[in-house]
């Protein structure tokens, strides 16, 4: 929306300004005696106010040509064609008002310019067409600022919660108090499941804080940490858990925010294996086409269990970081079967440099 | 030790190991006899009214059924010693209604106190146990998500969403749900404090609809009102159900 038009106070301030504007146009022809003060203001007062609504046009004209991609001699030579062009309507539209306006309502034109009078309010209305599209450009400006302040605002606090979320992930007080309870157990019977399993879970939490520290890891680092998250899993869910990690080498070299598989996985067993009676497999496939890297995670679900609400919060979660970290260039999706859930995420492919 | 002393343990739990462990604590005492063990709340649900265990240990975290739902649908209000890792709701629930809790991974120490405690509570001349659990299941501290009914060996449960009212009928409450009306053993007064007060409202004596199914407030009479549901149903207002209604809608 024009912003304007949109706001009834500017609008205002506008029309003052325009009606202005008819007052100094009247005035030139009064001191250069092409017409008395009475018909000048008659003459120039309604065409200022029905121009001044072809005016907001040039708003438009501004935002064709944003700042960061202006280029002087191409924007001058738009400015200028354009207000010609303006000017001329301008013409058009005074001789109009002058013959027909003041022959309906006075019987006799408002005022007989001559042409050198016509000349000169031609240039006014250059000039005021060129004045209004620089005025709308410093509205523009101004605008665009005051965006990119909102935008920096707003992705400052979702990158802030991005990081306590992936906190929260980190010691997650579910998963490790139940594993700390699996190895309790298996310390009875298998003491040396039990020892593996606490090398996992300490393997498992000190990669997190490790990779947590970086912006970006490679996606064979975070294929590690679910090795170990993995494991600790199959321990506590036995021959319900499977899980087919394919992921391709190339795929395994490209760069992606820490923690973007990891939770998926969490959820995949959460809301999906822990429900099914006889648990079953997830499928992580990873590979790079087209440019991009691809990663899906297809789990089973429970056909019987609610609709997938709960998976939502953490699902909008990770879409909100990949949106601050990768704009529209990321895409999440995700989709619920009577029996299954697939998420898929594509993202830029960007490598180490050297990689 | 005559084998009517014998307390008949149930073990619930997801997790095989979790399971295991309470088995191998259970090993040094010969008063307790594992009767069974489940690993989803559905199981426990049947299981505990097949085998009326004198003691249940019982995870909350659990697929399809909450250990409190386990209670709340079996009626079981005694003999219960809940273990959970982790879940800050229901161990402030705990805590409020002093009900006995295993915290994973505990101590054999700490186990044998709450088998201790469990065995004193469950002798001839114990007094009676179970407010604080009936306590506990009644008032939860989240509004209602989803409605459990159990119907002989089954049990349905209905999404909060898809419930349009609930009718009192004589000690039994009808919740119409999706063109079905399913009967639960409960009060009426008792429910609406379980649901979210936004989405449910008490229009009538005997009525609670859902804000979300509602359509239109219909006029058959002077000073009378009826309420028109989504599915055509139409519900009785009250006098006092029609001033509510009107300062929420």
């Amino acid at each position: 929306m024009h912003p304007i038009l949109a706001d009834p106070r500017r609008l205002l301030w506008y029309e003052l300004a325009w009606l202005a504007a008819g007052v100094g146009i009247a005035a030139l022809l009064r001191l250069s005696g092409q017409a008395e003060w009475s018909g000048a203001l008659e003459f120039a007062l309604p065409i200022c106010l029905v121009w001044s609504f072809v005016a907001v046009s040039s708003y438009y004209v501004c935002r064709s040509l944003p700042w960061s991609q202006r280029r002087w001699p191409v924007a001058l030579g738009l400015f200028g064609g354009v207000s010609m062009l303006a000017a001329l309507g301008w013409l058009g539209l005074g001789e109009a008002w002058d013959s027909l306006g003041g022959l309906l309502l006075r019987g006799r034109p408002f005022v007989a310019l001559s042409s050198a009078g016509w000349m000169m309010y031609f240039a006014a209305g250059f000039a005021l067409y060129l004045l209004s599209l620089l005025a709308h450009d410093v509205l523009v400006a101004f605008e665009s600022v005051q965006a990119a302040a909102r935008r920096e605002a707003e992705s400052r606090v979702l990158a802030r919660d991005a990081e306590l979320q992936m906190l929260r992930t980190q010691i997650n007080p579910h998963f490790l108090f139940n594993s700390l309870n699996s190895i309790s157990a298996l310390t009875g019977f298998d003491p040396a499941a039990a020892r593996e399993m606490t090398v996992d879970l300490a393997q498992f939490f000190r990669r997190t804080l490790a990779l947590a520290e970086r912006e970006r890891i490679t996606l064979g680092e975070e294929v590690a940490l679910c090795g170990h998250f993995l494991a600790i899993e199959k321990r506590r869910f036995g021959a319900k858990l499977q899980a087919d990690l394919r992921v391709s080498a190339e795929a395994a070299a490209c760069l992606l925010p820490p923690m973007t598989l990891q939770p998926l996985l969490e959820n995949a067993i959460k809301h999906g294996i822990r429900q099914v009676d006889g648990g079953g497999t997830i499928a992580v496939d990873a590979l790079v086409r087209d440019g991009a890297l691809h990663i899906a995670v297809v789990n089973p679900v429970s056909a019987d269990d609610a609709p997938a609400n709960a998976h939502g919060v953490g699902l909008k979660n990770i879409r909100e970081r990949l949106a601050v970290l990768y704009g529209p260039r990321a895409h999440i999706a995700w989709q619920r079967s009577p029996a299954q859930f697939t998420i898929e995420i594509h993202l830029p492919v960007d490598k180490e440099s050297g990689a | 030790m005559t084998s009517s002393q014998r307390l008949r343990a149930l073990i619930v739990d997801d997790e095989d190991l979790a399971r295991r462990l309470v088995r191998e604590y259970l090993q040094g005492h010969d008063d307790i006899e594992i009767v069974g063990e489940c690993d989803n709340g559905l199981d426990a649900v049947k299981q505990i009214g097949a085998l009326s265990p004198d003691l249940v240990f019982l995870d909350i975290q659990m697929p399809r059924l909450t250990g409190l739902e386990v209670l709340e649908l079996t009626g079981r209000r005694a003999g219960v010693i809940f273990t959970t890792a982790y879940d800050e709701h229901a161990i402030k629930a705990f805590e409020l209604h002093a009900v006995d809790y295993l915290l994973k991974p505990f101590s054999k120490a700490r186990f044998d106190d709450a088998l201790a405690r469990a065995r004193t509570l469950h002798a001839p001349a114990a007094p009676a146990a179970g407010a604080g659990l009936d306590a506990l299941v009644a008032r939860r501290t989240a509004p209602l998500e989803r409605i459990l009914i159990r119907d002989r060996e089954q049990v349905h449960v209905v999404a909060i969403d898809q419930v349009e009212c609930i009718e009192a009928q004589g000690d039994y409450l009808a919740i119409h749900a999706e063109g079905k009306c399913h009967l639960k053993p409960q009060r009426i007064s008792e429910i609406e404090e379980q649901l979210d007060a936004t989405r449910f409202l008490r229009v009538h004596r005997s009525f609670i609809i859902s804000l979300a199914h509602l359509q239109a407030i219909e006029r058959p009479g002077p000073d009378r009102h009826a309420a028109r549901l989504r599915s055509g149903k139409r519900v009785p207002i009250s006098r006092s159900g029609y001033e509510k209604l009107r300062t929420l809608v």
